[in-house]
C-alpha cells in the first residue's frame, strides 16, 4: 500500500492533539484512512444527549475527492436516510480540497442543529417535518433516546 | 428498414449536385412547416470538423477584437452562450463585469500574494515558492495539487467548469491554466473532448444528434438513425444498403452464406501468450454479446412495428377497406417476426457455449440461414402494405421453417444431453 500522504498524517495528528468539542475521530488500527467517529447531539436540538456513531473513509484521491461519511447509529433526520447516508452539499458538488475532516464533521454537527426538510433524503421524515414539526421532533427525540443513549 | 436521414445536408465542397432532389418525397408537405408545426425546425447536419471550425471562428473573432487569449475567449463565450457580439459590446462598456460574470475574476478584492508560504493548504507539503500557482483570486496551491485536482475533475467529466480549490471560491480555471498543469496525454485529450462537448451543449444553435443509436452511414457519412428492427439498413440519402451489425455491404449478406453471425477464431491462438488468449476470449464473448444485444434492441423495435401495424389495420377496417380478416396476415407476419427475432437472439448465447466441431459448424450455418431469412422478413414486414401478399406469406413460411428446423435439430439435442447429465 502506498505511503500515507502528509496531509492525512497532519490532519490525524491535529484531530488527536486539538479535538473539536463534541466530536471524536479516531483512525482504525488497521486502516489509517478509516475513522471511527462519535458526534454528540447539539444542545437545543432533538438530538441533545445522544452519542452518534459515524464512519468516515478517506478515498484514494482524498483530498481531491470528498471523504465518505455515514451514520452508523440510527437517526431520525430529514437529510439522513435509513442507511445512514447524509445529504450534505460539501460532501458532494460543493467539496473543496481545502476542506478537512474536522470541517466536514462540524458541518454534519451543524446539520443536526438545522435540519433542512426542503432538500430531503429521507422523504417520509422530511414530509412529517414539514406538515407536523412538533411530531417530527418528538420522533427524533424518541429515536435519540432509543438508539443513541447509554449503549 | 431504412435509415432515415430526414435532414438537410449541406456540403460545401463546391459541387452543385443535389443530394436530395426528393422534396416531393413521401410526407414532405408543400406548406411551410416552420409556421404550421411548432415542433419543426430547419436544421443543417454538421460534421465534427465543421463544428470545430464554427466554434473556432467565434473564439478567434473574440480574442482578436478584445486582445485576449483564446483560452479566456472560450471561458467568456461559454458563459455568454457564444454571443460574441454581446461580449464585445459589454466588454467595451465594462471589461471587469464581463470577467466577473465569466467567473475568471473575483468580485472581492484579490488576496495579496504573501511573500512566504508555510505550506500548501491541500497537501500540507512545503515545496519551494516557485512551485505554487493561483487563479486570479490569489488562492495559491502547489502545482502538484493543481495537477491532481484537474486529473480528478477531468476523470469525472468536468472541463469548462473546473473551479479553484479554495472553499467557496467559484472562480473557473481557464484552459491554458489547466493544460499548463496536466501533462498526461490521455488526460489532455479527454479534457479537450469534454471541452468540445461542453461547448456544443452551451451553444444555443448547436445540438448533438438526439438519437441514442445515431451512427454514420458507412458510405456517405450522413447521420442515420435505426428506426426499425431490421438489420438490413438502407441510407435515406445515398440509398446504400448495409448491415447494421458489421456495417459491411448488404450484398455479401443476402446470398448463400450469411457471414456476420459467425465468430472466426484466430487459428494461431493456441501458441500465443496467456495475455493474448485472454484478450481473444474477451473478443469472442463480445462478438456474441453484441449480436445478442443487437437482436434484443431489434426485438423492441419490432414490438413498435406490431403496435403501429395493429392501429393501421384498425384504421383500414374503420374506413371500410376490408375486414379484420382481410388484413390479419399483416398482423400474423409481424407476430411471427417477433417470435423469429426472439429465437435468433438466443441462438447467440447458445453458440457461445458450444464446443468447436462439426456440430457447431452446422448450428452456425443454420443460424446464418435463419438470420438472413429473418432480415428478409423484417424488410418485407416494414413495407408490408406495398409488398405483395403472396410474397410476404411465402417469406413467412420460409422463415418459420428455418426457425423450426434449427430448434428441432438443437433443442432436442440439448434436452437429451441435459436429461442424461442430470442423472
Amino acid at each position: 500500500m502506498a505511503a500515507l500522504p502528509r496531509r492525512i498524517i497532519k490532519e490525524t495528528q491535529r484531530l488527536m492533539q486539538e479535538p473539536v468539542p463534541g466530536i471524536s475521530a479516531v483512525p482504525s488500527e488497521t486502516n489509517a484512512r478509516y475513522f471511527h467517529v462519535i458526534v454528540t447531539g447539539p444542545e437545543d436540538s432533538p438530538f441533545e444527549g445522544g452519542l452518534f456513531k459515524l464512519e468516515l473513509f478517506l478515498p484514494e484521491d482524498y483530498p481531491m475527492s470528498a471523504p465518505k461519511v455515514r451514520f452508523i447509529t440510527k437517526i431520525y433526520h430529514p437529510n439522513i436516510d435509513r442507511l445512514g447516508r447524509i445529504c450534505l452539499d460539501i460532501l458532494k458538488d460543493k467539496w473543496s480540497p481545502a476542506l478537512q475532516i474536522r470541517t466536514v464533521l462540524l458541518s454534519i454537527q451543524a446539520l443536526l442543529s438545522a435540519p433542512n426538510p426542503d432538500d430531503p433524503l429521507a422523504n417520509d421524515v422530511a414530509e412529517l417535518w414539514k406538515v407536523n414539526e412538533s411530531e417530527a421532533i418528538r420522533n427524533a427525540k424518541e429515536w435519540t433516546r432509543r438508539y443513541a443513549m447509554d449503549n | 428498414m431504412s435509415a432515415e436521414s430526414d435532414m438537410e445536408y449541406s456540403d460545401n465542397d463546391g459541387d452543385d449536385y443535389d443530394y436530395y432532389g426528393e422534396q416531393d418525397d413521401c410526407d414532405m408537405e408543400a406548406v411551410d412547416r416552420t409556421k404550421s408545426d411548432p415542433e419543426y425546425f430547419l436544421y443543417t447536419c454538421l460534421r465534427v470538423e465543421e463544428v470545430e471550425k464554427l466554434l473556432n471562428e467565434s473564439i478567434e473573432l473574440l480574442s482578436n477584437s478584445l486582445q485576449i487569449t483564446p483560452s479566456l475567449a472560450k471561458v467568456t463565450l461559454h458563459a455568454y452562450e457564444w454571443n460574441a457580439q454581446e461580449i464585445i459590446n459589454k466588454y467595451k462598456e465594462n471589461a471587469n463585469e464581463v470577467l466577473v460574470y465569466s467567473r475568471v475574476k473575483s468580485r472581492s478584492p484579490v488576496l495579496q500574494a504573501s511573500t512566504s508560504r508555510s505550506s500548501c493548504a491541500v497537501c500540507a507539503n512545503t515545496p519551494p515558492m516557485h512551485k505554487y500557482s493561483a487563479l486570479a483570486c490569489g488562492h495559491y496551491f502547489c502545482n502538484d495539487c493543481w495537477a491532481m485536482h484537474f486529473e480528478v475533475q477531468i476523470m469525472q467529466g468536468v472541463s469548462n467548469t473546473i473551479t479553484c480549490m479554495a472553499q467557496d471560491c467559484e472562480l473557473r480555471a481557464p484552459e491554458d491554466f489547466v493544460l499548463s498543469h496536466v501533462t498526461k496525454p490521455m488526460l489532455r485529450e479527454r479534457y479537450q473532448q469534454f471541452m468540445f462537448k461542453d461547448h456544443v451543449k452551451s451553444h444555443p444553435e448547436l445540438r448533438f444528434c438526439p438519437g441514442p443509436n445515431c451512427q454514420d452511414c458507412p458510405k456517405c457519412q450522413i447521420c442515420i438513425e435505426k428506426n426499425g428492427g431490421c438489420n438490413h439498413m438502407q441510407c435515406g440519402a445515398c440509398r446504400h444498403d448495409f448491415c447494421w451489425v458489421c456495417l459491411g455491404d448488404w450484398k455479401s449478406h443476402g446470398s448463400e452464406y450469411y457471414e456476420c453471425s459467425r465468430y472466426k477464431e484466430d487459428p494461431n491462438m493456441s501458441s500465443d501468450s496467456q495475455h493474448a488468449q485472454a484478450r481473444e476470449a474477451l473478443k469472442k464473448y463480445l462478438h456474441y454479446y453484441e449480436r445478442w444485444e443487437n437482436h434484443a434492441r431489434s426485438l423492441k423495435l419490432e414490438e413498435q412495428t406490431l403496435a403501429s401495424l395493429k392501429s393501421r389495420i384498425n384504421q383500414k377496417v374503420m374506413a371500410g377497406e376490408g375486414t379484420w380478416i382481410d388484413w390479419q396476415y399483416l398482423w400474423d407476419s409481424a407476430k411471427l417476426l417477433k417470435r423469429c427475432r426472439y429465437t435468433l437472439q438466443y441462438t447467440y448465447p447458445y453458440a457461445y457455449y458450444m464446443e468447436n466441431g462439426p456440430r457447431k459448424e452446422l448450428f452456425e450455418y443454420q443460424q446464418a440461414q435463419l438470420e438472413a431469412e429473418i432480415e428478409n422478413l423484417s424488410w418485407k414486414v416494414e413495407r408490408a402494405e406495398t409488398t405483395d401478399r403472396g410474397d410476404l406469406e411465402n417469406q413467412m413460411d420460409i422463415a418459420e421453417k428455418r426457425r423450426t428446423t434449427l430448434l428441432k435439430d438443437f433443442l432436442e439435442f440439448h434436452t437429451t444431453t441435459a436429461s442424461s447429465s442430470k442423472v
